[in-house]
């Protein structure tokens, strides 16, 4: 049975052998000993070693001797020594042989070539582990390619391997590595972390992932990523673990650099206050560059060249506060010189640089040693201030610390910038609301479209809405009075078609108070097409009043006016007076004495009484027109015959006229259409002319003194009355001064004559002018639309009150 | 009074005065004639005899006191009883030192003016 076995087991076509279980080799099969040109007395006991390489022997004892011990069983790798010399590598299996009780009674070793198959992936992966020269030679062949810090670790965690980027880092060679663990260059502080993490994984044989600061050769630490992996056997056991070591440093200070400026950013377009946003952008800087002990933010005044401290958090206060406000120059330490050259300024050495020699003492006083300034420029190329970074030694800026400082001086450009612009646009803004305030004017935007508006505080305050509501359009018509609702709705509809606004409304507010509005806006399309109104709401509720108080004041003055012409008429008129009452007394004593003679002269007497009697009412019709030329009355619209009115005008003045020798002439056109109007105030005017005409001409004694009246029908339906004198003519240069209120080349003259014309004419739609004539004198003109027109509105009607019609019975006399 | 009525003569561009002060005059006694203008009269045959001239003093063309002065240039030594409806107390002071006998403001009363006239009278 035994030789039977013998004979089977020689026959297999792997090398297979025996042992005691004490480890002493009592068999060894055919093909082992013709592999291996051994015999088999040769390779039992302890001669078989002779046949493993001598390198992979201390290994392949070590590992058998422990199997030995456990009983367990063993997979290895070993290179074995062929017949003719050459080594090949074996995979070795060994496993115990138990009899029924479960004693040990024999090792049972199979050892198969895998030299061929080494070459391939699949038996690499499944075992070259096994054997360490090929685990070696592996690792380091994909290792020491790998852009990261590569370490084999065994479950102790003691360094197995590492790549070559390993050795570099911590600049070290692996026989000293030997037995470290990797938690000796972790930076103290994160430690007790990595530990814990570590630990956790030997429990759960999970990867696992941390970060830290590992020490590198020069002492600096950086920023690491590791990943570990478990390694495990065949069986499951964890046998290594690989951890793949990434430097992040860069990354880290690139992403807390781009958080930093995220959130300075984030700080400026919310419009936190200028010192805030630098002090955080020094706090930034203070992180990132650790070489650096602290920084500090100047600003530059234009005005007159100096820094003032614009942010440090970390400066030692006196030494901030002693170089506050100091003057740029070409050598004023780091900061000024690099404000006034425009560049950046390093001193390395405080204490030897010459620039530093006025604030040397103060900076070594605080501890500062070194002092870097960068400009901070606008967008125009203009310095607004300067970035300083201070350290207590003797320093120079590295690439990092250069990359970071021109991102932090680009940011602290743009605070700087839109602080100014801010700053300007609050300015601004300031003005205009007053300006808004001051005029009563409030804007507005509203985009059609999406039914959006925009209202200035100015416009909040006339539709007395509180500026923190968001107004929607219902808001706005609430607002309305409710007769200009209509035309409100009107002005929308006109306003989507694209049209420009301008109408007026009134306003009804919760206190039952009115406003008077008037609104004007301008359409325009986005670049996305939308329909946008910008807009102007001007609260004219005071002008209104204003102008009902003026158009008051003008009456009066127009009274005044007619007063004054009344005073120089007052000539004219006693003697228009006078003249029938002088008939009457006559008459009435001729009549007394007819009456008195005996017999009575009856027909002689009634002659005479009749001639009282006409002469009586000639009198009363004088007084009649007085009356209502001169008395103040209301306004009337009535149609009127402006030749008529003429008449009755020239009737009254005519002995005024004469007394001042003036040569009246008359040319009233025939067939003159009626206009529609005031006949009085009509009068007013006629009349002002008449006695104007004659004023002018009173230092005339070379020439006849003419007036011509004229009345004519112009083309475009208008009546025009003209006075021509041949006076001392109007001054080219005064002409539109004659028409101001109080503005007279008369002596004694008021200077409201012909303000008050203009008025009464413009509110008959009508237009009053002077002209100078091709010889001596002017023409006074006015044109009246020859009606029927409605009179113009109250606003600017003051004057024209209206007034009885005139009982056309009572008109004077035409002489 | 005289047989031969005394002529008093009325320049006035006033239709009224021409029409009512000639008859008050001619229930006095008096002789009256009546002119609407100073070239009228000028013109007419009355100059010579007129004993009393009332004149007005403000007419268009020549004035009263237009008048006087042609009057004085012709030699023509008429009582002038000046009468005006544009009067007030300045004017009379003024116009008696050129020479006029009085001057009355129109209206004026039935004794006014016959006293004026009697004083005109007087004067020649």
């Amino acid at each position: 049975m035994k030789n039977k076995l013998s004979r089977v087991v020689d026959a297999l076509p792997g090398l297979v052998w025996t042992a005691l279980p004490d480890g002493r080799i009592d068999f060894l099969n055919k093909r082992w000993c013709e592999y291996t040109g051994l015999s088999a007395d040769e390779a039992c006991g302890q001669g078989w070693e002779t046949a493993i390489h001598p390198e992979d022997l201390p290994e392949v004892l070590d590992r058998w001797r422990s199997v030995l011990a456990s009983g367990k069983t063993l997979e290895m790798a070993a290179r074995l020594r062929r017949f003719d010399g050459a080594y090949r590598l074996f995979l070795f299996r060994i496993c115990p042989l138990v009899d029924a009780s479960g004693q040990l009674v024999r090792w049972c070793g199979v050892d198969t070539d895998i030299e061929d198959r080494l070459q391939s992936e699949e038996a690499m992966h499944a075992r070259w582990w096994l054997w360490p020269p090929a685990r070696e030679h592996h690792f380091r062949s994909i290792a020491d390619d790998i852009p990261g810090l590569v370490v084999l670790m065994n479950p102790a965690g003691e360094i197995e391997l590492v790549n070559r980027q390993v050795l570099k880092y911590l600049d070290t060679t692996p026989e000293e590595l030997k037995g470290c663990s990797i938690i000796d260059t972790v930076q103290p502080d994160d430690r007790p972390d990595v530990l814990a993490r570590w630990r956790e994984a030997l429990d759960s044989g999970r990867p696992y992932e941390f970060e830290a600061r590992l020490r590198r050769a020069d002492g600096v630490y950086r920023w690491f990523q590791t990943r570990a992996f478990p390694l495990r056997d065949a069986e499951g056991r964890m046998v290594y673990w690989y951890l793949l070591q990434t430097d992040v440093d860069d990354l880290r200070r690139a992403e807390a650099l781009l958080a930093g400026e995220m959130r300075i950013l984030e700080m400026i377009a919310t419009g936190e206050s200028l010192p805030t946003t630098l002090t955080d952008l020094c706090l930034l800087v203070e992180k990132l560059c650790t070489g650096w002990a602290c920084c500090s933010i100047l600003l530059l005044d234009p005005e007159n060249g100096k820094l003032w401290n614009g942010a440090s958090p970390s400066i030692p206060k006196g030494y901030a506060e002693a170089i506050d406000g100091f003057e740029i120059g070409p050598n004023v330490g780091s900061c000024g010189s690099a404000a006034y050259h425009g560049r950046q300024i390093v001193a390395s050495d405080i204490a030897t640089d010459p620039r530093w020699t006025a604030f040397r003492d103060l900076a070594l006083v605080h501890g500062l040693r070194a002092c870097w300034s960068t400009p901070i420029f606008s967008q125009q190329g203009l310095v607004r201030g300067t970035f300083a970074l201070y350290a207590r030694e003797p320093s120079t800026p590295t690439r990092d610390d250069q990359v970071v400082v021109a991102q932090v001086t680009h940011l602290a450009s743009i605070a700087i910038e839109r602080n100014r612009v801010e700053e300007n646009l609050r300015r601004s803004e300031a003005y205009l609301s007053e300006a808004q305030g001051l005029s009563s004017t409030g804007s507005f935007g509203w985009v059609v479209s999406t039914d959006e508006h925009f209202l200035s505080d100015e416009t909040f305050r006339i539709f007395e809405y509180d500026p923190s509501n968001k107004v929607t359009l219902q808001m706005i018509l609430d607002r309305i009075h409710p007769q200009d609702v209509a035309l409100t709705w009107r002005a929308i509809a006109l306003a989507t078609e694209g049209k420009n606004l301008d109408y007026e409304c009134r306003l009804l507010l919760p206190s039952g108070s009115v406003k008077n509005l008037h609104i004007v806006a301008h359409g325009n399309r986005d670049p996305d097409g939308r329909l946008e109104y910008i807009g102007a709401v001007q609260d004219v509720t005071r002008t209104r009043l204003s102008d009902e108080a003026l158009g008051k004041a003008r009456s009066e003055l127009a009274h005044v006016a007619r007063v004054t012409s009344l005073g120089a008429l007052t000539a004219s008129i006693a003697h228009e007076v006078n003249q029938p009452l002088s008939g009457i007394i006559t008459n009435a004593s001729t009549c007394l004495r007819m009456l008195a003679v005996d017999p009575p002269n009856i027909d002689g007497a009634r002659e005479t009484a009749r001639r009282t009697i006409r002469d009586g009412n000639r009198a009363s019709d004088v007084i009649t027109r007085l009356r209502s030329l001169f008395a103040k009355k209301d306004v009337t619209t009535e149609s009127v015959d402006l030749n008529e009115a003429t008449r009755e005008v020239i009737a009254l003045s005519l002995s005024e006229l004469q007394r001042s020798r003036v040569i009246l002439r008359p040319e009233l056109a025939e067939d003159l259409p009626p206009v529609t109007g005031d006949r009085v105030q009509l009068q007013q005017v006629i009349l002002n002319l008449l006695l104007n005409a004659s004023d002018s001409m009173s230092g005339v004694n070379d020439r006849p003194r003419h007036v011509v009246i004229r009345t004519r029908q112009d083309d475009d339906d208008r009546v025009r009355l003209a006075v021509e004198d041949a006076g001392v003519g109007v001054d080219p240069d005064c002409v539109d001064k004659l028409f101001e209120a109080f503005y007279t080349t008369k002596n004694g003259g008021m200077g409201i004559g012909l303000s008050v014309s203009r008025s009464i004419i413009e509110s008959h739609h009508g237009r009053l002018w002077a002209a100078q004539n091709d010889g001596p004198g002017a023409t006074f003109s006015f044109s009246i639309p020859r009606g029927p027109v409605r009179m113009t509105k109250v606003k600017s009607l003051g004057i024209l009150r209206a007034r009885a019609p005139m009982d056309a019975a009572h008109i004077m006399r035409t002489p | 009074m005289t047989g031969i009525r005394s002529l008093v003569s009325i320049v006035d561009d006033d239709e009224s005065v021409r029409e009512s002060l000639p008859d008050l005059l001619k229930e006095c006694g008096f002789a009256v004639e009546a002119f609407a203008s100073a070239e009228e009269f000028l013109a007419s045959d009355s100059v010579g005899r007129t004993r009393c001239l009332i004149l007005d003093m403000c007419m268009p063309g020549m004035t009263g006191p237009d008048l006087q002065k042609e009057l004085t240039l012709r030699r023509e030594e008429i009582p002038i009883i000046f009468i005006t409806a544009h009067g007030d107390e300045t004017v009379r002071p003024r116009v008696l030192e050129q020479g006029a006998v009085e001057c009355l403001i129109k209206p004026f009363s039935e004794t006014a003016l016959l006293g004026a006239i009697d004083t005109a009278f007087r004067v020649v």
